[in-house]
């Protein structure tokens, strides 16, 4: 058995200023690694590259970690360009081998569809990532119904995330001592906490109500590109 | 037929710019007007997931930049093509930064297709897809990546069909072939 990681840093994809999911899901696992003796750190991975010096601020934080933990949303069937954009810098840019080489990186992806199997081309994208970076592929986490979460801390998302913490806890426990995620655990990540009726009758309601709240609730429809 | 190209390449990458190049070229040859966006040349801001297209000012980005223009010139072509750089398996982030500022063509709305959520169409008609990849040496998990990641914007963009290619040192006639079936079966052989 691979000894643990020392020092884990997680990687916030999610371009929302605000409250994430991703950042929520990061955060408990983050938690479960910090209990077990694991130290953390956290990056926001676009607001990082906006400028010379959050680059590298980034680069230096990532090179001390052991173990890389990128929480980010699906964005058009993959990842937000945002993140995109951090992969080509850390495996062309700035030597990426010798930087990572090593290193050890767990991706957590979450959609606002309910099922999470549209996240499997994102997971796919970072397992390649890990490869040409020279890491350690850990595991990919992905879930399903993003929605539901909405940014709350997990432990106060209640019955929506039980799946969500439990994958995270035996997430946290196999990689705290240098073993990859846990299949159980991928399982249950994935695994659909509302049904697919429940979740796309309370999203389409929701839809219609954030549009009436800003005034736009007779305009959803609307086709400005029409030609 | 109007083709718009959204090239996600950088003039340091391999192919660029000559497949580029080779690409708009063979679109005139055929007849067909050709609309390029070199997306390394123009600030596009990453899309932050507002949903301010669909619940603000729905059917157009509230971030007002040439993103609201690619959006505009990608529902309105008749056959739209991803050239990019294969970037681990998936576009690079000069494309994505462009496509992830297409959602506000799509409605917020859910519909079920093939068992698995997706978003209603805004529009009566969207554009088939060509990908276009290219690769400085031949890698069949990236390949392959790349093949679902088209397959699965196609089905979230409506296309009415898709393809996708991957262009290796060597290879450079497989595009010249893709982009004439692309072309036949969107009719405008």
């Amino acid at each position: 058995m691979m000894g643990g990681p020392g020092s884990a840093i997680l990687l916030v994809g999610s371009p929302k200023g605000g409250a994430s999911t991703s950042e929520a899901l990061g955060r408990y696992l983050l938690e479960g690694l910090e209990g077990r003796g694991v130290e953390t750190g956290v990056a926001h991975v676009l607001r990082s590259l906006r400028s010379e010096e959050g680059q590298r601020d980034l680069l230096r934080s990532v090179g001390a970690a052991g173990l890389l933990i990128l929480a980010a949303p699906l964005y058009v069937d993959s990842l937000p360009s945002g993140v995109t954009r951090m992969f080509e810098i850390f495996a062309t840019e700035h030597s990426g081998k010798d930087r990572l080489g090593g290193k050890r990186f767990v991706a957590l992806i979450n959609c606002g569809f309910p099922e999470a199997n549209h996240c499997d081309t994102a997971v796919d994208i970072c397992r390649c990532f890990a490869r040409e970076a020279g890491m350690e592929w850990a595991g990919g986490l992905s879930l399903g119904g993003g929605e539901a979460i909405g940014g709350k801390s997990l432990s106060e998302a209640g019955g929506v995330a039980r799946n969500a913490r439990k994958a995270l806890d035996m997430a946290a426990e196999a990689l705290a001592v240098g073993r990859p995620v846990p299949e159980e655990a991928v399982s249950l990540m994935a695994a659909q906490a509302v049904s697919t009726w429940l979740y796309t009758l309370i999203g389409d309601i929701g839809w219609r109500l954030k549009a009436r709240r800003h005034g736009a609730g007779s305009r959803l429809r609307d086709r400005p590109y029409r030609r | 037929m109007t083709i718009l190209v959204l090239n996600g390449g950088k003039k340091k990458d391999w192919g660029q710019p000559d497949i580029c190049a080779l690409l708009s070229s063979e679109i005139l040859s055929q007849g067909h007007s050709v609309d390029k966006i070199d997306l390394e040349d123009i600030p596009i801001a990453p899309c932050t997931g507002c949903f301010g297209c669909w619940v603000r000012s729905p059917g157009e980005c509230t971030i007002d930049d040439e993103g609201r223009n690619v959006a505009k010139a990608a529902i309105q072509c008749d056959l739209l093509v991803f050239l990019t750089p294969v970037t681990f398996g998936g576009y690079s982030s000069e494309l994505k930064k462009a496509v992830d500022r297409l959602i506000p063509n799509l409605s917020p709305f859910f519909v079920n297709i093939g068992g698995e959520t997706h978003h209603r169409p805004r529009y009566t008609r969207y554009p088939p897809i060509l990908g276009v990849g290219t690769l400085e040496e031949p890698d069949p998990e990236k390949e392959s990546i790349f093949r679902t990641l088209v397959g699965r914007n196609a089905v979230n963009y409506h296309s009415p069909f898709h393809d996708a290619v991957v262009i290796v040192p060597g290879r450079e006639h497989d595009l010249r072939e893709a982009l004439r079936q692309a072309v036949k079966k969107a009719g405008g052989a």
